[in-house]
């Protein structure tokens, strides 16, 4: 057991914020997001622009992937795979139905939720090394079957196949309201912060306790009462549908989709930037997966090969690997020691 | 009350518990025996994690053995570990109210449970404290109060005492001593330490290699030559 322990979460050793209440976090990630997502929007255009809002996507599939590894320990390395299981869903369901665009992303959500917690079956068994590459196995298996069937193909109605010629290609259009690339970019930055919240809440009710008897001891859970296969599933359903928002929405940013972006090894990345982030607060998620973005798009500004980024990475995770705070998880800590001083001196 | 009849547990070679026959009748009963009895195995086979190869059980009327795990939950069955499992990044109250989520009927009883079982262990200051600043005693009433929710019938504990010093064992006892009438439940105390169970325990079980070496009140027991022997002989 012990061999196969390594490879789950490591106790935090995070000091708790008291004093942090619940509308203080909620302030606290509307300002931050706002913030980035300001700059971003009156700085950049075009490339930057269009690849902040991917980078937004990947922080809404790191986050899930958070969820998964702080709350339960669990090692899934197929989380950028659901990234297509809800693009997919999102883009048949929008050429066959033709929904407001709110309803195009539910049901990418929705369908990659469902398929992740079946997914995440193996999860009920397994665990550490045995459940990472069982999930990565599926992810590589999910690539090889978009690449087969030519996933998913911008073609009409619900099977969309598109003729030899690619005519009758044609693309998902984005919500009135945000159909320039900076309107586009601000909806997502919307939709990330009201994804943040979703967790939070989870994380701090029953189902964030629930997940927290588990992980320490499945015996003690039952013992209390927890029914261990649903709440196993919820967080693996929370954590599908947090991918599938973010297959629909990089759907609508690029209208179509592509088989070649979802290979397996994304999903990798996904994790590493899990770890990059720190995985118990939701600042290292938004963090990590805006980096899982940055540095490949940085790569390709500089005309580099982005296979360089793996490179990158790799070398990060050593770093990541030392310090499970993550780089969220020290800015938390600091932002959480300079909110008390000054509330300290407030007092005085 | 808790019948115990013909219960065989084998773990490949060995019989942690061997034909054993018992009765836990009186409102704390005390389970004693040298390490290794078989006290740990006999709560898991009550609480459900370890399925004994025959026997039957009987928790007043209802056969324990043919419940899943959670049904003996909500039977009114509740159980300490003999290693504490309080939850290092939740509060005290956190912890407890975790279990309330499942066993409380409804969120005003959840909410009334929760603050009664941290004012019955004496965490009501403590409340807001995390996990991992609690010490050891105070880790010790967590798991205790979680016992306490949601209107338990018989609560086992496996070794509550491990680890504490005089003090906080003297004040154990005289909140152990109190359970049965505040929660209208049976206690059930396992320990291989016969001085807590000696001051606390009305009747008390005697195990020894699986076996059941004394039954009866609890100071006869303990005076029983043949349990003497067994405890003297090996320490
Ligand atoms: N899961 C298990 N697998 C194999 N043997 C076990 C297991 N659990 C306990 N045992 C053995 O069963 C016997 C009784 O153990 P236990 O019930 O823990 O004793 P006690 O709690 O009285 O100290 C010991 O010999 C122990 O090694
Ligand atoms: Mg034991």
């Amino acid at each position: 057991m012990s061999e196969i322990g390594k490879t789950e979460a490591m106790p935090l050793v995070m000091p708790a914020g008291p004093g942090i209440t619940p509308g203080i976090r909620a302030v606290a990630i509307v300002a931050v997001v706002g913030l980035v997502s300001a700059v971003v929007a009156l700085t950049a255009g075009g490339y930057w622009l269009s690849n902040f809002t991917q980078a937004y996507c990947m922080a809404l599939a790191v986050l899930g992937c958070a969820l998964l590894y702080g709350q339960l320990g669990l090692v899934s390395l197929c989380q950028w795979a659901l990234v297509g299981v809800g693009g997919w869903v999102s883009l048949r369901f929008y050429h066959y139905v033709h929904p407001p665009f709110f309803v195009t992303i539910l049901a990418g959500g929705v369908g990659a939720s469902v398929i992740g917690m079946i997914w995440g079956l193996p999860a009920l068994r397994m665990r550490g090394l045995y459940l990472a590459l069982v999930t990565l196995m599926l992810a590589g298996a999910f690539q090889s079957l978009v690449t087969v069937i030519s996933f998913p193909v911008g073609g009409p109605g619900l099977l969309g196949q598109v003729g030899a010629s690619g005519n009758d290609r044609i693309m998902m259009a984005r919500p009135i309201f945000a159909s320039s690339d900076t309107a586009y970019f601000l909806f997502v930055a919307a939709v990330t912060v009201l994804c943040i919240f979703l967790v939070e809440a989870h994380r701090r009710t029953k189902p964030g306790r629930a997940w927290a008897l588990i992980r320490k001891n499945e015996q003690m859970a039952i013992a209390a009462g927890v029914r261990i296969v649903f709440y196993k599933a919820w967080a693996f359903a929370l954590s599908g549908f947090l991918a599938g928002v973010a297959g629909a929405l990089l759907a609508g940013l690029f209208g179509q989709l592509d088989a070649s972006a979802f290979p397996t090894t994304n999903s990798i990345v996904i994790f590493i930037g899990t770890l990059l982030g720190g995985y118990d607060a939701w600042l290292g998620a938004f963090l990590g997966g805006i980096l899982t973005r940055f540095i490949p798009a940085l790569l390709i500004a500089l005309n580099v090969n982005t296979n360089v980024g793996f490179m990158i990475f790799g070398a990060a995770l050593l770093f990541a690997l030392r310090d499970p705070l993550g780089l969220g998880g020290q800015l938390t800590i600091l932002a959480e020691r300079l909110y008390k001083k000054l509330r300290a001196q407030d007092v005085s | 009350m808790i019948k115990i009849d013909a219960l065989t547990v084998q773990f490949g070679g060995i019989k942690p518990l061997d034909a054993l026959d018992a009765q836990f009748v009186a409102p704390i009963c005390g389970l004693i025996g040298p390490n290794g009895a078989g006290k740990t195995t006999l709560v898991n086979v009550l609480s459900g994690f370890v399925a004994p190869i025959t026997g039957t059980i009987l928790l007043d009327d209802t056969l324990l053995l043919a419940l899943s795990p959670r049904r003996r939950v909500g039977v009114g069955l509740r159980r300490t570990f003999q290693q504490e499992l309080v939850v290092d990044e939740l509060t005290a109250i956190e912890n407890i109210q975790a279990v309330a989520d499942h066993v409380s009927g409804d969120r005003a009883s959840a909410r009334r449970e929760v603050a009664l079982a941290l004012d019955f262990v004496g965490l009501g200051e403590r409340r807001n404290t995390l996990g991992r600043q609690l010490n050891l005693f105070e880790r010790r009433m967590v798991e205790i109060a979680k016992t306490l929710i949601g209107r338990p019938r018989v609560i086992l504990m496996d070794e509550p005492g491990a680890g504490l010093n005089e003090i906080e064992t003297d004040r154990l006892r005289r909140l152990l001593i109190e359970i049965p009438s505040a929660f209208d439940c049976q206690l059930v105390l396992i320990d291989h330490d016969a001085d807590l169970i000696a001051s606390v325990c009305i009747e008390t079980v005697v195990l020894d290699f699986g076996k059941r070496l004394a039954m009866g009140p609890t100071r006869a027991v303990l005076d029983d030559p043949v349990v003497r022997h067994a405890y003297l002989g090996r320490e």
